[in-house]
């Protein structure tokens, strides 16, 4: 409900122009990440184990990652806005994750323990919402970008920071994201398997590796062969959006991620 | 006895009359005393800027009576021979009050909601009191314009923005680049407007100035005043290759800068932003420039749309700050009620 009201002051503030530099958002959304901390506590002190273990969870895990990130990089100056811009993200697929479906109720005991699988899919989605968060960062710079090109007031009005810092901050979420995504991956491959199965024949671990050779690909370009702001922006967010698609479809169809399907403990 | 105020403004006469009403700084507290040993007024400032020529006074005379005194003495004083209409205005509590506070808080500025007046109307308040010619009355106003002036500055939007095609400039790169101080200035054409804009650049950091006119002794002249570097005109374009801010004026009737001459500069420059500011006329940078990856073109009608669009923004802030000047106007009024009328100048 804090997400949503925070959307809705959002679309308040979008209309406004960004304007006025203010905590109501913020505080919104700061309430809203500290009840969502409670309860994904609460869950995880009952299962005894860090509460990722099915679709549900792995979402509103990814959620609470990305709005403690906007909360924390809220704090820059000029910032404060970013928490506008994901609170739409945190509200939608908040939502989403509502579905019945996605939280099959858990057996007596936990179905997996062990720290370095808590930590591949702690790292994992974090990475996630590292990436969610650039995403986020990366449309507040093309909506800057464009209001300065195209000579709109808004673009003065706002109290939004300067293109350069947005970009800056986006490319250094990405690489942030990106080093968190490739410890999950690392710990992933540690972690046991069935035996004589590669690690590479699970749709999922595909699914992520391909996500990381795209994640790098956008860096080493922007940084070493000149992609423009624009194009790096507009990447990151085609990448986070197919990772918001594709997400629960791959942990479905994954028999590494799907204990009931193959017998084998599940992570996101 | 009541503050009263008499003077003229950009508002009510021309600058031919102001000028002939203004008050040498070092004439002003000689009328003050004029004025107190006249009997016309027992507490006495004079505020005078290019822009307005005021007396704010405590006087003992009805406000009716004392405002022909005052203008009197103001005919007198400058040796005014000409008949005067519309042109003096007189104000009586509350109204004079109120005034104050708007003068202070820049609201009767030729540029609304301006700084300056702020701190001209601090001086001359601080000239009277510094030859005694304030006592509690003009000190209780006084000081009050001040705290409503800076309350109104923080709590509405009258002095935001910026409302010149200069300081737009300014602004302009700010919302581009996270710092000037990592950015050099081209200067192109050694006008007035491209030298003050380039001045407002280095002012708020810019790294340095570099300057190029088709006079070689007129770009080194400016240069030099700007602490920057001269290029010869025939290499501008390869300075634009190292600076990412840069301001045209040349008199040259054709473009200067198009598309196909600035896309292998700007695959030089990687995926640096640059902003591109034209403010000569006719312009000297094509626009089909604009439309290049990274490029920020601005010419002076955009510039100018900036700054009347933060006038609009002040204008429509007017009515919150009168609000508030009303109602620190009624506080003060209440108080000096309570307080005897036989405070006396310090």
């Amino acid at each position: 409900m804090l997400y949503g009201l925070s959307t809705l002051y959002s679309v308040f503030l979008w209309r406004r122009g960004f304007r006025r530099d203010e905590w109501v958002n913020y505080f919104l959304l700061a309430t809203g990440v500290a009840f969502h901390t409670l309860s994904i506590t609460r869950r995880g002190m009952t299962l005894e184990v860090c509460p990722i273990n099915n679709l549900y969870e792995a979402t509103t895990f990814l959620l609470w990652a990305l709005g403690l990130a906007c909360l924390v990089y809220s704090l820059l100056p000029r910032f404060k806005f970013l928490a506008a811009f994901t609170a739409p993200v945190l509200f939608t697929v908040g939502v989403f994750a509502l579905m019945p479906s996605l939280d099959p109720p858990h057996g007596a005991k936990p179905e997996f323990s062990g720290a370095l699988r808590s930590l591949h899919a702690a790292t994992i989605l974090q990475s996630y919402g590292a990436f969610g968060l650039a995403a986020v960062a990366a449309g507040m710079f093309l909506m800057q970008r464009h209001d300065l090109r195209f000579h709109k007031l808004r673009a003065m009005l706002s109290l939004l920071p300067s293109i350069q810092r947005v970009e800056l901050i986006t490319f250094r979420l990405v690489a942030a994201g990106f080093l968190l995504l490739t410890l999950g991956l690392v710990a992933g491959w540690q972690l046991p398997r069935p035996h004589g199965r590669p690690y590479f024949s699970d749709a999922k671990v595909v699914w992520s590796a391909l996500l990381w050779l795209a994640y790098l690909e956008s860096l080493v370009a922007y940084r070493f062969f000149g992609r423009t702001g624009r194009r790096f922006a507009l990447g990151i967010i085609i990448l986070f959006s197919a990772l918001l698609l594709t997400f629960w479809l791959t942990n479905l169809v994954s028999a590494l991620h799907q204990p009931g399907v193959s017998g084998d403990p599940a992570s996101p | 006895m009541s503050v009263v105020v008499i003077g003229l403004s950009h508002r009510s006469a021309p600058v031919a009359l102001r000028e002939r009403f203004a008050f040498a700084s070092h004439a002003i507290p000689g009328a003050l005393q004029a004025l107190r040993t006249s009997g016309l007024a027992t507490e006495a400032a004079i505020l005078s800027t290019c822009n307005r020529v005021e007396i704010y006074a405590a006087t003992p005379l009805p406000p009716a009576e004392a405002f022909g005194e005052f203008k009197k003495f103001l005919v007198a004083y400058h040796a005014y021979g000409e008949a005067l209409g519309d042109e003096l205005y007189a104000l009586a509590e509350p109204h004079s009050l109120h005034h104050l506070f708007k003068v202070a808080s820049g609201l009767d500025s030729m540029v609304l909601g301006e700084t300056e007046i702020f701190g001209q109307l601090k001086q001359a308040y601080e000239m009277a009191s510094a030859h005694q010619h304030t006592g509690a009355r003009l000190n209780r106003a006084f000081q009050r314009a001040f705290n409503v002036a800076k309350h109104i500055r923080t709590t509405t939007n009258i002095q935001r923005g910026s409302v010149s095609v200069m300081s737009a400039a300014v602004e302009l790169a700010e919302k581009i680049f996270s710092s000037l101080a990592d950015h050099e200035v081209l200067v192109i054409g050694a006008g007035e407007t491209g030298e003050k804009t380039a001045r407002a650049l280095l002012s708020r950091g810019a790294r340095g100035v570099v300057v190029s006119n088709r006079s070689p002794e007129r770009a080194a002249a400016l240069a030099a005043a700007l602490g920057g570097r001269a290029v010869p005109f025939e290499h501008w374009t390869e300075a634009l290759e190292q600076v990412d801010i840069a301001i045209s004026s040349t008199a040259a009737d054709h473009h200067l800068l198009d598309r196909a001459r600035l896309e292998p500069l700007m695959r030089r420059r990687k995926r640096r932003p640059l902003l591109l500011i034209d403010i000569a006329v006719p312009r000297d940078i094509d626009p089909a420039v604009g439309a290049l990856d990274n490029v920020y073109l601005y010419n002076v009608d955009d510039l100018q749309g900036i700054a009347d669009g933060y006038l609009n923004l002040r204008r429509e802030e007017v009515d919150r700050c009168e609000k508030i000047i009303a109602e620190k106007v009624a506080v003060l009024l209440q108080q000096a009620s309570r307080f005897s009328d036989t405070a006396e100048p310090r």
